[in-house]
């Protein structure tokens, strides 16, 4: 019982910054109608970014957490402005393949500088836990899983709260309109697309924080992940995600202890094709752009 | 038009199948078999072309041809039918590890398990098909990743029968094989082969009814519905037709490798490569998939052996400057060139964009 | 030909259609008009496979052809065009008619056959000069008419036509008039939704009006159009009690 309430501790936490990659990720879908491949990718790049500062200059990295963050914003934004805005209304396996394409981009230039070993950022916290009852907690995993909260909390309040958040969803909703009514929908995409980086870097940061990452697994597990989540929870739905990301890592850690091997792979897997097909607006409540079913 | 011809056109023809037979045979001429006989010809230059290179480069050949049958089974369901499936390496795999799986637990011999292969990868087509192609867009083309994914992890945790993780070994030598191995010269033919028959289906589908029937459900399903065309039949035959010959080159694959590991033939960067090379060709025809292929993959080539560290990186690069600048494919791109004269990547870029 | 039975369509709150029933005989043409949302296309597409009814049956030709998928009832001999023409964009005008003939019940056995029922159709539709076009190089006018041949190529018994002639001007509704009547002349059965009150009048034998899905009137048009109901619905109240006085 000790060993199976461990296990959906530790999978709360761990889904809260699984949710964190995947709200970014679920936001570009939604918004934009692109699968972004490379999202993954992004949250590496935060991760090393993080890493970097630490390293070199001592930061900590829940202080790297802003740095890393208007980084990331700035490289998405520019990404999105540059390359991705071009082909935005081409067939779906072409942005799918240009994303695929930049994340090769991205992770083979930090392979080269940073080579493929697995790196962590190491802080005297991380690895201290404190327990409850029989229930052990890291205190790294806790702060990871509370920022997770709060950064979500604060994207669904300004996606509902701000002319930012009205202009992206107004985009997302119907473009052609939303440029009717005189938003800029370059720059929007490109905003968006940059929360999307900046949420993926710090996540990335989270993930080198609490456990380890490399340019070669860590992305495409992330941008998989981001995928079920985004699923489960239903696209573009800020909570959705996060309800998805812990639904998947309690699922992945009672699995882990239930099931042999990788069985906890195939198993999700087996749930996000029935998902998409009993309930293609996600498990929770209704999609915000299920009107977005759309070749 | 008076009443008669109006009402005989409405009617039908009702001709018989000998008349329709006469009708093709008379129908040939130079103009419009010379598709035919440039294949024959193409085919006939690579059988002599092999008589004259070394098996090295015969083998870096047969992954080409590979390649160029992957891409055409890729544009029979991406390309005519238009739903970008991005798990069509899971019928690679499978196709791999079904005749592993029986030429090593079973000893049976490889032109058994190639068959088996092929029509177990049709029918997992089929069975997967019948749900997944209910979904469109995105939608299809995640599930379809999520299937090879899962798909993967089954194989990987049956090791009793897979060998799991761990791989598998197709005997190859001695008393123990059931086939004896081809050696280089023997792949390159089969692929060879391979890559011609999956050229010769793929032009033969587009002037079909068939292949009509698969770019009307492409452009409206719901206008092919309204003229008859049965549009979950025709998607999951193109479905299957794709996969089988993915499963195909999944079998001789595993074969020619002799030793694998479900991280290999599941790799989900052949499906990728699979939807560059018809992207960067062109979809949708004969000629843009094996340009395609047969670029990419000696540029992959060349860049691997060249540029070592940093071919990956290149690679990316490519897919980015492709797919921003000839998002229509180069076979197109210089077909329409050539029509109108004029040469604008600009044009190319103004298409799509924001 | 055919037979409704208190056809009944609901979405969410909204009764697209409410207990519609009618008969068609053969050879009859049958006009529908209503106005905007009044369950026209709706009806249309019960009957042709492309929305389930709520309740109630349709049958064809003696057959129930209710909740059938489209292609089925599609191979029944029946046809269909589209209010918003749906061309198969990436084909030449000639392809997509051809499309029609290879796939329908009667079908040509060749591609080569299909193209000759194809020329023919576009002959007669009069669009035979665009066969090499791409539909997106057609006028609005063209584009109705081909969306008709691509109807026609499948040799339907019974046709079914949503507004196939909005935004016609006055000498290409007459052309689609006497088209139609040469249909019907060869022995095809014609459901011609219409929002053109003029056209629906010439072409018809009888007109059925919708009002919110439920049937206003049925009749010939004549008495139709001399029902109150109707032009209190068309025309508002007081043109109503003009008329009456």
């Amino acid at each position: 019982m000790s060993q199976f309430l461990q296990a959906a501790a530790y999978g709360i936490v761990q889904g809260g910054v699984l949710a964190l990659v995947a709200v970014g990720f679920s936001l570009v879908w939604g918004v934009m109608n692109v699968i972004n491949l490379s999202h993954g990718a992004f949250a590496v790049a935060g991760a090393y970014l993080a890493w970097q500062l630490n390293l070199h200059l001592g930061l900590d990295p829940f202080v790297a957490i802003p740095i890393v963050a208007v980084a990331l914003f700035g490289a998405g934004y520019v990404i999105q402005r540059g390359v991705i805005n071009l082909v935005i209304n081409a067939p779906i396996f072409l942005t799918l393949l240009l994303t695929f394409g930049l994340g090769l981009v991205i992770l083979n230039s930090l392979q080269l500088v940073f080579t493929a070993d697995d790196r962590t950022i190491d802080t005297t916290y991380a690895s201290e836990s404190f327990a409850i009852g029989t229930v052990n907690i890291p205190y790294g995993r806790l702060a990871a899983f509370v920022l997770a909260l709060v950064i979500t909390f604060a994207l669904a309040a300004v996606m509902t709260r701000t002319r930012l958040g009205h202009a992206i969803g107004a985009t997302g909703m119907d473009r052609g309109a939303a440029r009717l009514m005189g938003i800029r929908a370059r720059h929007i995409y490109a905003v968006t697309f940059g929360i999307a980086a900046g949420l993926a870097g710090v996540a990335g940061t989270m993930i080198a924080t609490v456990g380890s990452f490399n340019p070669t697994t860590t992305p495409g597990q992330l941008t998989l992940d981001a995928f079920v989540i985004s699923v489960l929870g239903g696209l573009g739905n800020m909570y959705g995600a996060l309800v998805g990301g812990l639904v998947l890592g309690i699922a992945e850690s009672l699995g882990g202890l239930l099931l042999t091997g990788t069985w906890v792979n195939a198993i999700a897997m087996a749930v996000l094709i029935v998902t998409l097909i009993i309930r293609p607006s996600g498990l929770i409540g209704k999609a915000q752009y299920s009107g977005r079913v759309e070749v | 038009m008076n009443a008669e011809a109006l009402s005989a056109i409405l009617q039908g023809r009702h001709r018989t199948w000998s008349q329709v037979a006469a009708d093709w045979a008379r129908s040939r001429t130079r103009a419009n078999s010379w598709p035919a006989l440039a294949l024959v010809a193409l085919f006939a230059a690579m059988l002599g072309l092999q008589q004259v290179i070394e098996p090295g480069t015969q083998r870096l050949l047969s992954a080409v041809f590979m390649f160029v049958a992957l891409a055409q089974a890729w544009n029979i369901i991406g390309g005519y039918t238009g739903y970008a499936s991005f798990g069509q390496v899971v019928f690679f795999g499978l196709g791999a590890y079904t005749a592993a799986v029986l030429m090593n637990n079973f000893h049976v011999s490889f032109w058994l398990a190639l068959p088996v292969a092929i029509l177990g990868g049709a029918l997992f087509a089929c069975l997967i098909g019948l749900p997944l192609l209910r979904l469109r867009g995105h939608y299809f083309a995640i599930a379809t990743l999520g299937a090879a994914e899962g798909v993967r992890e089954v194989i990987n945790n049956m090791t009793p029968i897979t060998g799991g993780g761990l791989g598998i070994t197709i005997p190859t030598f001695g008393e123990d094989a059931p086939t004896p191995y081809f050696g280089k010269p023997g792949f390159y033919l089969a692929f060879l082969i391979l890559a011609v028959a999956s050229v010769a289906l793929s032009a033969t589908l587009a002037r079909s009814r068939f292949g009509y029937a698969m770019v009307a459900v492409h452009e409206d399903e719901d206008a092919a519905g309204a003229v008859g065309i049965n549009t979950t039949v025709v998607k999951v035959i193109a479905f299957a037709l794709s996969a089988a010959i993915v499963s195909c080159a999944g079998a001789f694959y595993a074969f020619q490798q002799i030793e694998f590991y479900p991280t290999d033939v599941f790799d989900a960067s052949f499906t990728v490569l699979m939807v560059i090379m018809v992207v960067i060709g062109g979809s949708g025809s004969v000629a843009g998939p094996l340009v395609g292929a047969v670029g990419l993959e000696l540029l992959s080539q060349f860049l691997r052996i060249n540029l070592g560290a940093y071919n990956q990186l290149i690679f990316g690069a490519i897919i980015v400057v492709v797919v921003v600048f000839f998002p229509q494919g180069v076979v197109n791109f210089f077909r329409d060139a050539w029509r109108t004269r004029r040469l604008s990547v600009l044009d190319n870029i103004r298409r799509y964009r924001l | 030909m055919i037979e409704v039975r208190d056809l009944t369509k609901r979405f969410g709150g909204l009764w697209a259609l409410r207990d519609v029933s009618f008969s068609v005989a053969q050879g009859e043409i049958l006009g529908v008009i209503g106005p905007n949302g009044a369950g026209k296309s709706t009806l249309i597409n019960v009957m042709t496979g492309y929305t389930r009814p709520t309740s109630g049956r349709v049958a064809i030709g003696g057959r129930d052809v209710t909740g059938l998928r489209p292609w089925v009832i599609a191979h029944d001999r029946v046809a269909r065009t589209f209010q918003i023409v749906k061309p198969f964009r990436g084909l030449t005008v000639r392809e997509n008619v051809a499309i029609g003939a290879m796939h329908g019940n009667e079908r040509d056995r060749s591609v080569r056959d299909a193209l000759a029922t194809a020329d023919q159709l576009l002959e007669l539709v009069g669009i035979a000069e665009h066969a090499d076009a791409a539909p997106s190089q057609l006028s609005v006018a063209d584009a109705r008419r081909l969306e008709l041949a691509k109807a026609l190529a499948s040799r339907p018994r019974l046709l079914l036509v949503d507004e196939v002639m909005a935004g016609l001007r006055h000498q290409e509704i007459e052309a689609a008039v006497e088209l139609i009547h040469r249909l019907r002349d060869v022995g095809i059965t014609i459901v011609a939704v219409e929002h053109v009150m003029k056209a629906i009048v010439s072409i018809s034998d009888r007109v059925l009006v919708l009002h919110h899905g439920s049937i206003l009137a049925i009749g010939t048009p004549r008495e139709v159009l001399s029902d109150r109901r109707v032009i209190e619905a068309y025309l508002g109240h007081r043109y109503a009690q003009r008329g009456e006085a």
